[in-house]
């Protein structure tokens, strides 16, 4: 059995052991030996920090965690499969990383119009910086937004400015913004 | 590591996890842990369940207003919604769920049950 990583563009940059590259369509993806035994935050991790890794000179869709074939060639089929929606999903995240932005405030997440402001005060602006962005559920409930920002590389530095002039200008909310990571939010058309 | 903070707030610890790379990362996967898992889909499960139990149980207790009911049917009736309810009550132990669990915020509507 064998462990999918990421997919990105065939040729890609070499990998080192003990990842491999399994060519199919002009896209590859990236496997490694699987890993037997509890699924614990550090085998996260490491599935993590492979991505991440490999994110750093190379574009790439990232694969969910746990996804496992019984070999090369159903890696392979899988990227055939499929090959137009990754090659269009690649081609959507290429040269751009992920930012997550958190907010909390004051009013908990309970009230409604405490959250159409904080999307109003902090989600549009950033919007208009990224390439594209989402919205996703809040998991605590004093979370007022929790969203994610597809932002091209070259423009991650000036989000972030303008992250620390949004919470300047709005005191009451505390905005947490994490990353880069890997398209996780956007992989998927 | 890398630190993977941007930008972050004096009091960082508003946002209740002194570890945000963890849990922006982690957040983007299913929940992993196989007993945990479990648990949350027999929550879920239950909580319908419970549902339609209580739905049953006002329908049937209707019919009853209503007078349309021998006294055998409602004799029965009561007795199956009693083992309903001992039912439920076994399950929820099995997977070490309160009765306050079986519910569904559903936010400003309020709670499911």
């Amino acid at each position: 059995m064998i462990d999918l990583y990421a997919i990105t563009d065939d040729p890609a940059p070499p990998l080192s052991e003990p990842l491999t590259a399994v060519a199919s369509h002009g896209l590859a993806v990236v496997c490694g030996p699987a890993e037997d035994g509890e699924v614990t935050a550090e085998v996260l991790w490491r599935h993590e920090e492979v991505v991440e890794a490999l994110m750093e000179e190379r574009d790439l869709l990232p694969v969910r965690f746990g996804t496992r074939v019984d070999d090369e060639t159903a890696a392979a089929r899988a990227l055939g499969d499929r090959h137009v929606q990754l090659a269009g999903a690649l081609d959507r995240v290429r040269g751009a990383v992920e930012l997550s932005v958190r907010v909390i405030g004051h009013a908990g997440g309970d009230d409604l119009r405490a959250k159409a402001a904080a999307a109003a005060a902090v989600h549009g602006p950033l919007s208009q910086e990224a390439r594209a962005s989402t919205q996703l559920i809040p998991r605590e409930p004093s979370e007022l937004l929790r969203a994610a920002y597809l932002v091209d590389r070259a423009s991650v530095d000036s989000f972030v400015a303008h992250v620390a002039r949004l919470q300047e200008a709005n005191p009451r909310l505390r905005l947490l913004c994490t990353g880069p990571w890997p398209a996780y939010s956007f992989a998927e058309s | 590591m890398r630190d993977k903070l941007l930008h972050a707030p004096p009091d960082l610890d508003l946002f209740a996890t002194d570890r945000p790379r963890l849990d922006d990362a982690l957040t983007r996967r299913v929940n992993a842990d196989p007993e945990k898992l479990e648990r949350g889909l027999a929550q879920l499960v239950l909580t319908i369940v419970e549902l339609l139990r209580q739905l049953m149980e006002r329908q049937a207790l209707r019919r009853i207003d209503g007078g349309g009911l021998s006294e055998e049917e409602v004799e029965r009736l009561g007795r199956t919604f009693m083992e309903l309810d001992k039912r439920m009550e076994q399950l929820r132990t099995e997977f070490g769920l309160d009765e306050e669990d079986l519910n569904l915020n559903l936010g400003p509507l309020g709670n499911l049950l």
